[in-house]
């Protein structure tokens, strides 16, 4: 698809002089039915396309982007890309050749999901909000019931002769209620996310999001102090969708990140290990390669507790004299930076359960705010709303709201004591099993 | 941009199924950023958005789909995907368009391509500059120059043709503090609905100093207390709690489903008497105005809280129809990748006749959050979080020193009962607020406000 595009500006480049570039191109379709009180609430379709170009005059690098592919829009980009580069005044070397090969052959577009009728779609939303309904009277509203799914498109070109292309897709079903006793209201989510059509099951969705919603009424305030923390799985893959850019090579080489120097050290409690994994099977960022062309790979960031890699594209691999790890990522509109593909914490051997009994008291959090505005991603000191469970000889005994959770990441790495079987991944492909953290302050 | 002739045709096209009403909204926009690190350029960008958004409404249900395929080809298959996804009764009319364009009260003098790039770059540099001198500890700056000029086109099966040229002009600040392990970041964001005369009037040194002066601060302050405390809000940014604890439940968009803790209180007393609230979408060349938003309707001033009574929600079309009240004027939107749902523009707490100092000699042990950072909200509970950015201990009446990492948490519909004192400094903050139809940009704003008691989060017991 879009040889003639590619075509324009091989053709363009040249006319300009400009003999170091490199051009992206995401094209997308998304649809997704949303229902409210057994009705349609929104009903979205889209079909968009950007191209994204960059170009490299002396080590120094302009970008541009469009959304008219027509050739006079492609030239004007071609130009402003240029200009834009003069203007720049920091010379950073980009790889455009000798990218290893790519063998993968992956399972990441499922041809029946552009089968699935329209009609099934919303059906099976109408059931995500009566499901909710049925489960019990609290259930009040359901105002997020959500079938959606979408398809995606990206073909990469370069100066060096690179042309390589990929398609994936993906459908996710998505449920969020309410729950109400006298003046109180709780919040209860969960979603799915699959290249089958048929995985998406309205119960399994439904009943977890109401379920959430109930155990949290009744909630009491909770005395501050210092607690052991249980992060359930979906809480403690938030914490790491929070902190992710400690590992971007980018954020270390800018003194962004607090990992700087400690390749080869002790950052974590020896069970902890975190993986990117770009090849993952079902994984939703499974991939060829990442947004530079690179190809995809398996990265050790953390073994037994050691820092062993940050997470590199080809621009901050070459600075630390080491390979991508194919972590380039970028949009169209944007310029090229770093970002997991699936990032996990590794599983553990224990369940859950045994995780509750480690000691006498703990608080299990099953619900966190204040993500973006409550954490500091450069100290790693963080401050969240939170809300879950008092638990007490190895059971929860009651829901707590109303208190926040406070410590700094790098220090609660080190105190992860406990590591359950449980690996969950959220709709980020980000995933983590439920955590459990010696000592945290409490302020209620 | 397209032919009248044939946005009538996509119009009727999207009603062809019986469909209540059709919108076309049409966006070309040319946005560009520089973006400084480690006192040098690093990054520099620009481009082109351009694309159609067409909605279709089959009662209260709303179908909508976007393209950027503009040809008569692409907006046509568009209008009839939404017009295929519903079967309605209404029979069609034929759709006459007649354009109305409204007077804009915000002028734009200097348009961004007429100013050379030098002097986009020095200005820039000199912000880094004066925050570098502040002092030592200033590690790292990065500062972030965009300027956007965004031109919308929207007509409607109601006859509705009309355009809106918006250009929006900001810098944003960080500076980063550094000692041994520790690090603190002060951030500001000014920005306007204006051309380069905004940055002609920026005073480059003062926002290169405030944020270095924050940062250092903060880096050398003690951890916050934990517990219930009374606590001071200063004004500008503070407003943030405002638009947290309150702003997104007042929006249609949880009001119209019940899911907002406001949603059967208008006309009732939901805050202290000393509160009247306001979002004004018509403030000369302030950040969150526009002349029309993004459904064709001319903006409002609109007073959501009267004296502490709830007197109107944030309304758009569809909202409306569903609470059944009209249009505030606030249907908003990211770009037309985005249907238009309701959303703040500059909203803010009027100015009171506390003063400061009165209200810190009022607290025997407390927090002065002089400064705040960002947060969020879950409309359904009215739960929200807010960071403080630079806070102080209050003890005995009087401010005693620097305090770092504190975290807010409440209640909405508690806090608004809680706010005891009101000042008369009011001041606007600019920021981007992300919702349903996206990024966009809005301003905060309040006096400084005493609330009596509310929970932090810090690092330390009291």
């Amino acid at each position: 698809m879009f040889e003639k595009e590619f075509q324009h500006i091989q053709e363009l480049a040249k006319k300009h002089g400009i003999q170091h570039y490199d051009v992206y191109l995401s094209k997308s379709k998304a649809f997704s039915v949303k229902i409210f009180r057994r009705d349609i609430d929104s009903f979205n379709y889209s079909d968009s396309i950007g191209l994204g170009i960059r170009v490299i005059l002396d080590d120094i690098t302009g970008y541009s982007y469009t959304e008219k592919l027509d050739r006079e829009s492609l030239e004007s980009a071609i130009l402003n890309a240029k200009k834009n580069a003069k203007i720049v005044d920091f010379k950073e070397k980009v790889v455009l050749e000798n990218y290893p090969s790519i063998s993968e052959d992956l399972d990441i577009y499922n041809k029946d999901l552009l089968r699935i009728p329209v009609e099934d779609k919303i059906k099976k939303a109408k059931k995500l909000e009566q499901i909710a309904l049925d489960y019990d009277k609290k259930i009040v509203n359901v105002p997020h019931a959500l079938i959606g799914d979408n398809e995606s498109f990206f073909k990469i070109a370069n100066s060096s002769g690179l042309n390589k292309e990929y398609s994936t897709n993906a459908c996710y079903g998505f449920s969020f209620c309410l729950a109400k006793e006298g003046e109180e209201t709780k919040s209860g989510y969960f979603e799915a996310l699959s290249r089958d059509f048929n995985d998406i099951k309205p119960k399994n969705i439904s009943n977890e999001a109401a379920q959430k919603a109930l155990e949290l009424l009744g909630a009491k305030e909770i005395k501050s102090g210092n607690y052991p923390i249980l992060f359930n799985n979906e809480m403690a893959a938030t914490l790491l969708s929070t902190f992710w850019r400690i590992f971007s090579a980018k954020n270390v080489q800018e003194g962004q990140s607090l990992l700087k120097g400690q390749l080869g050290k002790n950052i974590a409690h020896s069970i902890v290990n975190i993986i990117d994994d770009a090849l993952l099977n079902k994984g939703y960022n499974t991939r060829p390669f990442d947004d530079e062309g690179y190809p995809s790979q398996k990265t050790e960031l953390i073994a037994d507790g050691v820092l062993q890699s940050f997470l590199h594209n080809t621009i901050t691999a070459l600075k630390d004299d080491t390979n991508s790890t194919g972590n380039a990522s970028r949009s169209y509109k944007s310029t090229i930076n770093i970002s997991p593909s699936n990032l996990y914490i590794k599983p553990g051997l224990s369940s859950k359960n045994d995780l509750y009994s480690k000691f006498p008291k703990c608080l299990e959090i099953v619900q966190l705010s204040g993500m973006h505005s409550g954490c500091n991603t450069i100290s790693g000191d963080f401050s969240m709303g939170a809300q879950g469970f008092y638990c007490e000889n190895g059971q929860r005994k009651y829901p707590i709201h109303n208190f926040t959770v406070s410590g700094n990441f790098l220090q609660l790495m080190k105190q992860i004591v406990g590591i359950a079987d449980d690996l969950k991944f959220k709709l980020s492909a980000i995933g983590a099993p439920s955590i459990l953290v010696e000592d945290l302050s409490i302020s209620g | 941009m397209i032919k009248k002739s044939l946005i009538e045709r996509v119009l009727q096209k999207a009603l062809s199924n019986g469909a209540d009403f059709s919108e076309l909204f049409l966006e070309d926009s040319i946005s560009s950023t520089i973006q400084l690190l480690d006192s040098k350029i690093v990054k520099s960008i620009n481009g082109n958005d351009y694309g159609a958004g067409i909605r279709v409404f089959y009662g209260h249900k709303a179908i909508y789909a976007f393209t950027n395929d503009v040809s008569e080809k692409g907006l046509l298959k568009a209008a009839e995907a939404v017009s295929g996804a519903q079967i309605g009764d209404k029979s069609l009319e034929i759709i006459d368009l007649t354009e109305t364009l409204y007077d804009s009260p915000h002028k734009i003098l200097i348009p961004f391509d007429s100013v050379p790039h030098q002097d986009k770059i020095a200005l820039i540099h000199s912000i880094d500059t004066a925050s570098r001198n502040f002092s030592a500890y200033i590690s790292q700056v990065s500062i972030n120059y965009m300027e956007k000029a965004q031109q919308v086109m929207i007509a409607n099966s109601e006859g509705l043709f009309t355009q809106d040229h918006r250009t929006y002009a900001r810098v944003y600040v960080s500076s980063i503090a550094h000692k041994d392990n520790q690090m603190q970041t002060g951030s500001e964001g000014p920005g306007a609905l204006m051309g380069y005369e905004f940055f002609n009037k920026l005073d480059p040194e003062e926002l290169g100093r405030t944020t270095a002066e924050r940062a250092v601060k903060m880096l050398l302050a003690d951890y916050a207390p934990s517990g219930k405390f009374p606590i001071i809000i200063g004004n500008a940014f503070g407003g943030v709690i405002f638009h947290e604890a309150c702003g997104h439940s007042l929006e249609t968009t949880s009001v119209a489903k019940g899911a907002s803790v406001f949603a059967d209180k208008l006309e009732t007393q939901i805050a202290n008497s000393c509160i009247t609230a306001i979002d004004d979408g018509t403030i000369p060349n302030k950040w969150g105005s526009s002349t029309i938003d993004d459904e064709g309707s001319p903006t409002k001033r609109t007073v959501l809280i009267d004296k502490g009574v709830l007197k109107s929600f944030m309304i758009d079309k569809l909202g409306g129809m569903k609470i059944g009240t009209p249009s505030t004027g606030s249907g908003r939107r990211q770009s037309y990748k985005f249907a238009p749902t309701s959303r703040m523009r500059n909203t803010f707490i009027n100015t009171g006749t506390d003063t400061i100092d009165d209200m810190i000699s009022s607290i025997n042990y407390g927090i002065y959050a002089k400064k705040m950072g960002g947060g969020s909200v879950q409309p359904g509970t009215g739960d929200f979080n807010f960071a403080v950015g630079e806070g102080y201990l209050i003890e005995k009446g009087k401010v005693t020193k620097p305090v770092r990492g504190a975290t807010l948490i409440g209640n909405g519909r508690d806090i608004l009962k809680k706010i005891s004192m009101i000042s008369n400094d009011l001041e606007m903050a600019e920021g981007m607020c992300g919702s349903q139809s996206g990024s966009i940009p809005t301003c905060v704003g309040q006096p400084t406000i005493k609330v009596d008691e509310i929970v932090v989060g810090g690092r330390k017991e009291k």
